[in-house]
């Protein structure tokens, strides 16, 4: 009796979801989360509920699965293909009252092992030298190197970060090296997938770089088309970041909550990224429209 | 009178963190949360993990137990009650780094990291500011100061402290314009691979320490337990719950800009500032 009392307060929370968002479904996803009972996770661990959306390539499947891994039990997947936002909002809802009611939950659908073994060169045969650097069992380590700001020696970790990573545009994979949260070295393992022309509406890019200043209730409120009801937007972003055709990112997010839609030409997004702090440089890729996010990641096709 | 003093600090802190959960509308997702799996990262440091969230809501009781709830009348009537708050607010930095440390995963750290370089500048004005306030007191103690604005509020004595204050508020209570373990971009840093039970009980620490803060700032600038008619805990009460619906509000309304930014505008606008605040204190109470 407890247990299904305790249940039926748990499903009246909004539905916390982890949205791993496919080529073309950017603008749905977002306008989604901003509904009222529903919360976008802030990880997967924070996640019940595993929103796929779109047609996901092969390759990405793999990524999926390893989302999918990371939230909690009990846990659920939803599959949005061609239902209307209505729809899919109450098949969330349903599916959190189904695992508060615990009678739902979902393996894992990889098996619990590392990407690779411990092996490859060194004294300790974990692949780097010395007691560091190398990635045992798939976990990479951190090796010292050049800081590229002072020269000095100091520990460098790479990773690759997405294509699900909430901060970054859907589909991208950065195999960025950090120093502290300094990016030394960034590439573009995978391209931000195809969003049509709808993802670049100005109050969906707005909310995508309040979310990141913190906000999510005005971030929420602008993908509504409402006033964001807060203050020091354009200022706490830093002026001279993302410059960009002339343009750099505050003043872009500026036009965008004028209601404007921003155009800007293909950057060089590694070039872009190398010596920003982590958290500039999720902003900075927040502050650029999905469209030129795409084209600046996508290789050049040879004609 | 020990015992029923340490009953109204345990339900100040309890009440206190009721009331936060709905002011964030946090309650409902807390306890789905408490329901859920609690994730163990691999090789985490398991003493550290479970410790940060205990530490943070010890740190929050024992900042309120200097706080006096009458006239005259603290759990703990120190003569250095100031200090005593200030090695709270100091050992918050290092519970959250060890929240951040312990999960064993990178973000968690880059959020560890930066709340660990954006502490220190935050300490450093938060002391100016409550050292300022002991200066028409003559005492350290926090009696002492409730008794020093009985003429006069602090808030109206020295306009600066307040609101230098709430940004230190904001800072520890990992909310909103200074929420840098917890950032977006890091997918909330040093709570990213919190889930379940644990992921709960970090977030309720953080509201116990959103009482805490509230209740010293009430007490250091508004009077505290000094007021007319009403008794002096409904005082401090009501003071503390609109300060503390005050931090929530901002915290929802106001940007967060990048770390290094915030690390330039600490030093150079608001450690000054609060020097600015201690001076003109000190020439007051000369």
């Amino acid at each position: 009796m407890a247990v299904t009392r305790f249940g039926s307060l748990a499903a009246r929370a909004p539905v916390p979801i982890f949205a791993a968002i496919g080529p073309g479904r950017q603008a749905d996803v977002e306008r989604l989360l901003a509904r009222r009972g529903l919360r976008r996770a802030h990880s997967p661990r924070d996640a019940a509920v595993l929103l796929v959306s779109g047609d996901l390539p092969d390759d990405m499947l793999e990524a999926l699965s390893r989302v999918h891994a990371q939230l909690p039990h009990p846990r659920a997947t939803v599959r949005w293909i061609d239902e209307t936002a209505d729809e899919i909002a109450d098949r969330l809802r349903d599916a959190w009252h189904d695992l508060c009611a615990g009678v739902t939950d979902e393996e894992d659908r990889l098996p619990d092992v590392p990407p690779n073994e411990w092996k490859g060169v060194g004294p300790h045969g974990q692949g780097g030298e010395g007691m560091m650097g190398g990635t045992p069992y798939g976990r990479s380590m951190a090796m010292t190197g050049p800081d590229i700001r002072d020269g000095l020696q100091l520990d460098r970790y790479t990773a690759r970060i997405g294509p699900f990573a909430p901060m970054l545009p859907p589909g991208l994979v950065l195999e960025v090296t950090l120093q502290g949260d300094v990016i030394c070295d960034a590439t573009v393992a995978n391209a931000a997938f195809a969003q049509p022309a709808g993802a670049d509406a100005p109050e969906l890019c707005a909310g995508r770089v309040v979310r990141l200043l913190g906000l999510e209730a005005a971030a929420d409120r602008l993908i509504e088309g409402k006033r964001p009801g807060a203050v020091w937007l354009r200022g706490a972003v830093p002026s001279g970041l993302g410059l960009a055709e002339g343009t750099e990112a505050r003043g872009r997010l500026g036009a965008w909550l004028a209601g404007e839609v921003v155009t800007v030409a293909p950057v060089d997004l590694p070039d872009f990224l190398e010596g920003a702090e982590w958290s500039e440089a999720a902003l900075l890729l927040a502050s650029l429209p999905p469209s030129a996010i795409i084209r600046a990641t996508r290789p050049t096709e040879v004609a | 009178m020990t015992l029923l003093l340490a009953l109204a600090v345990l339900g100040t802190l309890l009440a206190g963190t009721l009331f936060a959960a709905v002011l964030d509308r946090t309650a409902l997702p807390l306890v789905a949360a408490f329901g859920r799996q609690r994730v163990e990262t691999e090789a985490p440091d398991r003493m550290n993990r479970d410790l940060a969230p205990a530490w943070y809501l010890a740190l929050a009781a024992v900042g309120l137990s200097v706080v006096p709830f009458a006239p005259g009348l603290a759990l703990i009537d120190s003569p250095v009650g100031i200090v005593i708050w200030g090695a709270c607010e100091a050992l918050t930095v290092v519970t959250v780094f060890l929240h951040g440390w312990s999960p064993n995963a990178p973000f968690p750290l880059i959020g560890a990291y930066r709340y660990a370089a954006i502490g220190l500048p935050v300490m450093l004005p938060s002391m100016f500011v409550l050292i300022a306030a002991a200066l028409p007191a003559e005492s350290l103690s926090l009696v002492a100061i409730v008794e020093s604005q009985r003429e006069i509020w602090n808030v109206v004595r020295q306009p600066l402290g307040l609101p230098l204050f709430l940004v230190v508020a904001l800072a520890l209570t990992l909310r909103g314009p200074m929420d840098y373990a917890d950032a977006a971009d890091i997918a909330s840093g040093t709570s990213a691979e919190d889930s379940g039970p644990a992921r709960a009980a970090w977030q309720v620490a953080r509201l116990a320490m959103l009482v805490s803060v509230s209740a010293i700032a009430a007490t250091v600038f508004l009077g505290g337990p000094l007021g007319p008619v009403l008794p002096g805990p409904v005082w401090l009460w009501l003071k503390t719950a609109v300060l503390m619906a005050l931090i929530v509000w901002l915290g929802d309304r106001v940007a967060r800009t990048t770390p290094s930014r915030m690390l330039g505008i600490l030093w150079v606008v608001l450690l000054p500032l609060s020097f600015l605040d201690l001076v003109i204190s000190g020439v007051l109470a000369l």
